[in-house]
């Protein structure tokens, strides 16, 4: 009989044994970053060594790493080992700041594959499958992430890159793609040119979809389903911890696993980064216990979740994480880019026809991610078409900013509404939780 | 100048907006000669002809509305569509563009507020064509 598991031993380890491989584990690390120049002042500081590690407990030990921690780091000031055994890179957009920089060495390449194709076996994928990536290829993780999985996994796989959907379009329908990996709302475009060359997508090939990467809602995932005929799978990764392959729904479709083999998952109460309760919501804050180049102790991912009680029915005894319910921080991910309101703020500063106040709304519409900036003009005019060119201008400059075109809004004085203390700039109408 | 004083008042679109404006004016006994306004998604501009510009402004601007005032020509004519098309007629054959234009009536008459490309020249080439430029009611 063919297996349900891509890897038995490891996804259905009894709890206790796991707990014991992640000791393991994290010791092993530890002995790696000592080699980091970044962590091995604090560990030296905080009295910590492999042998020093009992208990699962331990963790809380360690310093947290952040965002910023990277980025100050940038690009190599992290590393624990030296570059000569690392054979890959993958970036962020850097467009707050530095970019961050994730290093890889071929046996962090080759765990990262296998972990995304067990994620891929996990909800039913096979050798059999031709898998088709929408992700753009480059510096993102999830092209390249995806490719090497896919293919670890045995599948056709079809490298076909972000946009031109007409092409998305031909090559599902020649090569008989059967399963897709995209944001989900690139699935609602998608099937939208599908219907434009009167195809209805529930009559492709496709059954299975690969989401993430986007916040989205239990209704969004149950309308891409029936807009396919297809199953849609919430998958979860970031590029610190790899990318995508980190977590993933079985096909009871009730949490995402997260392959603790592979990470050390805390669930802390962001603002006094104590543990809540299980079941709680809290930051989600990560340990990688199976990475050489770049391993992170405590990583804040500030994405709020929960662990969901009790066990899974598929068997797999990894702990399961709710759907996001949102950030600790003020990142906005939006149509799958990444967004902090202080860049958006940073373009409107440079137009000395605006004044200072503005607004971001984030909404959706057509189970599209829709961002509305609405700016407050510091003078009046008696011309339309110098309001237009505005507009106009206003926009183009976000696009290259924040990589996608938000509607921009011009506004008078007292619109946007005043808070005490804290000005309101982020309004998220998106029902995604 | 044979001009009058235009306000143009930047009206997004809000329920109650215009309403705020409109009361604003009338409590202070401000008379509204014309008003004009384009429809457009986002955003409108409110041009209006009052009794007292100047007040009105400054009535408007310190209730937190975005006012500017410009100038505009105001061309008295009978109240016939051939004197309406003479006087667009002189504009245009003497070289003019018009941005905009709206009218309204006067004691028996025609009035056209007229925001040319051209402010100065539009303003000499009525006159010397015999159009009645009137200054207003300041």
């Amino acid at each position: 009989m063919v297996s349900k598991f891509w890897n038995a031993e490891i996804e259905t380890m009894p709890r206790k044994k796991l707990e014991q491989l992640q000791i393991e584990r994290l010791k092993k690390t530890v002995e790696i970053a000592m080699g980091s120049p970044f962590y091995a002042p604090k560990f030296k500081e905080l009295s910590i060594t492999p042998d020093s590690i009992k208990s699962i407990e331990d963790i809380r030990r360690f310093p947290f790493t952040t965002k910023n921690d990277l980025r100050s780091t940038y690009p190599f000031g992290i590393a624990s080992i030296s570059l000569d055994r690392v054979v890959r890179l993958h970036s962020s957009s850097g467009t707050t700041g530095n970019p961050t920089v994730i290093l890889h060495t071929q046996r962090d390449l080759d765990e990262w594959a296998d972990a995304m194709a067990r994620s891929m076996y996990c909800i039913g994928l096979r050798n059999t499958d031709i898998i088709q990536n929408t992700s753009g290829y480059g510096m993102f993780t999830g092209g390249l992430g995806i490719q090497y999985a896919a293919e670890r996994l045995g599948a056709l796989t079809v490298p076909a890159g972000a946009g031109n959907s007409k092409r998305h379009v031909k090559f599902i329908t020649d090569f008989g793609t059967t399963a897709l990996h995209c944001i989900p709302s690139y699935a609602n475009r998608l099937a939208a040119a599908f219907l434009e060359e009167g195809i209805d997508p529930r009559n492709t090939t496709v059954r299975t979809l690969i989401i993430g990467a986007e916040p989205h809602s239990e209704a969004q995932r149950k309308r891409i389903e029936e807009l396919w005929g297809a199953k849609a799978y919430n998958n979860f990764g970031m590029s610190e911890m790899c990318g995508p392959g980190v977590a993933i729904e079985c096909r009871e479709q009730n949490g995402m696993h997260i392959w603790e083999d592979n990470y050390i998952v805390e669930i802390l109460d962001p603002d006094t980064l104590q543990p809540v309760p299980e079941g709680e919501q809290g930051e989600l804050v990560l340990t990688t216990l199976n990475r050489e180049a770049m391993p992170l102790f405590r990583y804040r991912t500030r994405d709020l979740t929960s662990i969901l009680p009790g066990d899974c029915p598929c068997g797999r005894t990894h702990k399961r994480l709710a759907r996001f319910q949102g950030r600790s921080d003020d990142m906005m991910i939006v149509k799958g880019v990444n967004i902090y309101p202080i860049q958006i703020e940073k373009i409107l500063m440079q137009f000395p026809q605006l004044a200072s106040d503005y607004l971001i709304t984030i909404e959706t519409i057509d189970d599209n991610d829709e961002m509305t900036v609405e700016a407050e003009l510091a003078q009046a005019t008696d011309d339309y078409g110098l309001l237009r060119n505005l507009s106009k201008e206003i926009t183009y400059r976000l696009k290259s900013e924040i990589l996608i075109t938000p509607i921009v809004k011009l506004v008078g004085k007292g619109v946007i509404p005043q808070s005490e203390g804290k000005a309101k700039r982020v309004n998220d109408l998106r029902k995604n939780f | 100048m044979k001009t009058i004083k235009q306000i143009s008042i930047f009206l997004e679109n809000q329920r109650g907006k215009l309403s705020d404006i409109l009361t604003a004016l009338k409590d202070e006994n401000i008379e509204i000669q014309a008003a004009s306004v384009a429809d457009t998604i986002d955003y409108g501009i409110l041009r209006l002809i009052t009794s007292n510009q100047v007040k009105a402004s400054e009535l408007l601007s310190a209730k937190g509305h975005l006012v500017i005032i410009n100038e505009v020509l105001a061309i008295e004519v009978e109240s016939d569509t051939a004197a309406f098309a003479n006087a667009i007629d002189v504009l245009t054959s003497g070289g003019c563009t018009i941005n905009y234009l709206y009218t309204f009536h006067k004691a028996g008459k025609l009035v056209l507020i007229i925001r040319p490309s051209n402010l100065e020249k539009a303003e000499k080439v009525a006159l010397s064509n015999g159009l009645n430029l009137i200054r207003g009611w300041e």
